[in-house]
């Protein structure tokens, strides 16, 4: 029988699905994700997860809850850093320790570190991963090398302007790419964490409220690495949050961008780090003028709040005469 | 006489206005929503019926507030708007050249920043209501004054206290050691009057550009204690301009004006909605693991709405064409 592997659709999953799901699949695992999130989903998450973690954090206690009865083993991979003297949130060095302790009956865990701050590349991390599986080597780099093929046509399709569900029902289900919806309407960039804009539940599906109103979208994760890195370079110090930077730079690009008509910058409440970044792009936003919207996302399920906020900043944009005229909200 | 109606279904309060051609605002009814604003909606239209004159026709209507969607279905409205863009085109009428409003109604805050007639930019509070106008009835409530007369109160102070202004439950646990120590009561709501007003400007108002001329608007601009107390703290004057109270129907009957311009009949359902029975009920849809809990209004025992499901599986089924983004 083939082994389980569960993987929550949680966190860095936006990112890094394509690597992980590639290389279990060529070890010969099965992948199984958990579903998408759901109020279900996400009151189990609040229920076992402490209280003084972010939203984010405890939605992926959720999804883990989703997985426990259904897989083998679990896969949390401890990430530390993704880039070089770079790191990323604590709670995701964490999460694997919170869950171990915060939830009883769990299958095996796999846990191995993602550590790349003085390291270039993740191949020690894989085989470390492979040796639970299997004890032939030569298995596991041909995996690793598919994984990172994988990954490497997910980061492509993203850039053509894809978002992460379109891009993964490319790379595995054989849909085709399909053409970017043109059309005259002005165009957002959404600047967030990837696990708050693209989990249509956690966002109140924002990006498809914007689509619907003739809103074309933008998002951090369309524009290459080093295009994001080089604008945010420019900040006096080196920020040493990937996430962080990635929506820094994003936000200065999209600024100067004469295609992007307007920003959205989206934070989950109690991030720590996004009080920051926010401050930082909204202090930059404000000096070049162009229209802005500050969107905080908690555990309130409200939609109204969202809603009355979204419709303010289309009117603004229209108002501004970015909307072709006669075209409503 | 042909006119526009405006109604604005907040958390605390319902408003209505009757604007006519010109944009002259002939009635404005404020009444307290109590939790029930399909019943305070019909009250409103009743009262304002009898207000006026028998020959009226209704152009067109607007709604607006927390409870917009509801009150477009009951009244049948031509445009539903949200309460920014309401009250920014209510200042900017009302006070040409207006280049900030702040607007602090039931449960919410917000600032709007306006250049040149068009908004700029806006913010409202987000997870925290301390500073709005529900914590200052609860207040007064504590203390056993009205409402009314809580910001004369607070203009009778000579040396106001500090009051915590970060928290509406550390703020009460202040006043109270306040009160304690023996402070005059209109020193502590002065106080609290210039803690609620620093919280705005940090939360709400934070980086925002404030320019005059400023106007301060909603319910809580009714208390004289509060506009000293922002006049002070931005150095410049403030004015709360006529209607300030009914800032958002005014909006709402403006842009009804605007979109009929173009002509049209509008979907006014008439004064006689006062009498419907209509009945907001609801219930949880079990179709998948979000537990929608979906709204039904029923007009006449018949559903005329629905709302609050996330898929669209019960708004749908009616043809209802959501127009919320």
């Amino acid at each position: 029988m083939t082994l389980k592997v569960g993987i929550p659709r949680a966190l860095l999953y936006y990112y890094y699905l394509p690597l992980w799901r590639t290389f279990f699949e060529a070890l010969g695992l099965e992948v199984v994700i958990s579903r998408p999130t759901t109020k279900t989903i996400l009151e189990a998450g609040l229920q076992n997860s402490g209280d003084d973690v972010c939203l984010p954090v405890r939605l992926a206690f959720g999804h883990v809850l989703d997985l426990k009865d259904r897989v083998d083993v679990l896969f949390l991979p401890r990430l530390v850093s993704i880039a070089r003297r770079e790191y990323i949130c604590p709670k995701f060095l964490g999460f694997p320790d919170m869950v171990r302790h915060g939830i009883s009956g769990l299958p095996p865990l796999i846990d191995p570190n993602f550590n790349l701050y003085r390291k270039d590349s993740p191949y020690p991390f894989f085989v470390a991963l492979g040796r639970n599986f299997t004890g032939n080597r030569l298995a596991i780099y041909l995996a690793y090398r598919r994984a990172m093929h994988a990954q490497a046509r997910y980061v492509q399709l993203l850039e053509k302007g894809l978002f992460p569900e379109q891009a993964l029902a490319v790379l595995y289900r054989g849909v085709a790419e399909g053409q970017e919806p043109g059309g005259g309407g002005p165009a957002v960039a959404v600047i967030g964490h990837p696990y708050n804009i693209y989990d249509p539940y956690i966002s109140m599906n924002l990006l498809s409220r914007l689509a619907r109103s003739g809103v074309r979208v933008r998002s951090a994760d369309n524009l290459p690495e080093t295009l994001v890195r080089e604008q945010a370079a420019r900040l006096p110090k080196h920020l040493f949050w990937s996430l962080g930077q990635r929506m820094i730079g994003a936000a200065w690009h999209y600024l100067q961008s004469p295609d992007v008509d307007g920003i959205i910058h989206v934070a989950s409440f109690a991030c720590g780090p996004d009080s920051l970044t926010g401050e930082l792009i909204s202090r930059e936003v404000r000096r070049r003028g162009k229209p802005f919207l500050n969107l905080t996302l908690d555990e309130h399920s409200a939609e109204a709040g969202v809603v009355t906020r979204l419709e303010a900043f289309l009117d603004m944009m229209e108002r501004r005469q970015f909307l072709p005229a006669g075209e409503s909200v | 006489m042909k006119g526009y109606l405006g109604i604005d279904v907040g958390s605390v309060s319902t408003n209505l206005v009757f604007m006519d051609e010109n944009g002259e605002i002939r009635e404005a009814i404020y009444l307290r929503t109590r939790g029930q604003p399909i019943f305070v909606l019909q009250e409103g239209l009743r009262q304002l019926a009898e207000r006026l004159p028998g020959n009226i026709v209704i152009s067109g209507v607007g709604t607006t507030g927390s409870g917009r969607y509801l009150a477009g279905i009951i009244a049948g409205a031509d445009v539903v708007k949200n309460e920014i863009t309401s009250h920014a085109v209510a200042a900017s009428t009302l006070v040409p050249g207006v280049q900030t409003i702040l607007e602090i109604g039931g449960q919410d805050s917000k600032i709007i920043i306006l250049r040149n007639g068009v908004v700029t930019d806006f913010a409202m509070n987000t997870v925290c209501a301390a500073g709005t106008g529900s914590f200052l009835d609860q207040q007064a409530a504590r203390l056993n004054i009205p409402i009314e007369e809580f910001g004369k109160l607070a203009l009778k102070s000579t040396v106001p206290v500090r009051i915590a202004g970060r928290c509406a439950v550390f703020a009460e646990s202040d006043m109270i050691h306040k009160q304690q120590m023996g402070y005059s009561l209109p020193d502590i709501l002065a106080g609290l009057c210039e803690a609620l007003v620093r919280n705005y400007l940090n939360n709400v108002g934070k980086g925002k550009e404030i320019l005059p001329p400023v106007v301060f608007q909603g319910g809580v601009a009714a208390n004289a204690g509060m506009r000293r107390a922002f006049e002070q703290a931005l150095g410049l004057e403030v004015h709360v301009p006529p209607h300030y109270n009914v800032m958002g129907a005014v909006g709402a009957a403006l842009l009804a004006r605007e979109k009929m311009a173009g002509g049209g009949t509008s979907r006014f359902r008439g004064f006689g909605v006062a009498k419907t029975r209509f009945k907001a009920g609801g219930f949880e849809c079990e179709g998948c693991p979000n537990l929608c809990e979906v709204v039904e209004i029923t007009r006449e025992g018949e559903v005329i709405a629905r709302w609050g499901d996330r898929c669209g599986r019960w708004s749908n089924s009616l043809g209802y064409k959501e127009n919320a983004v």
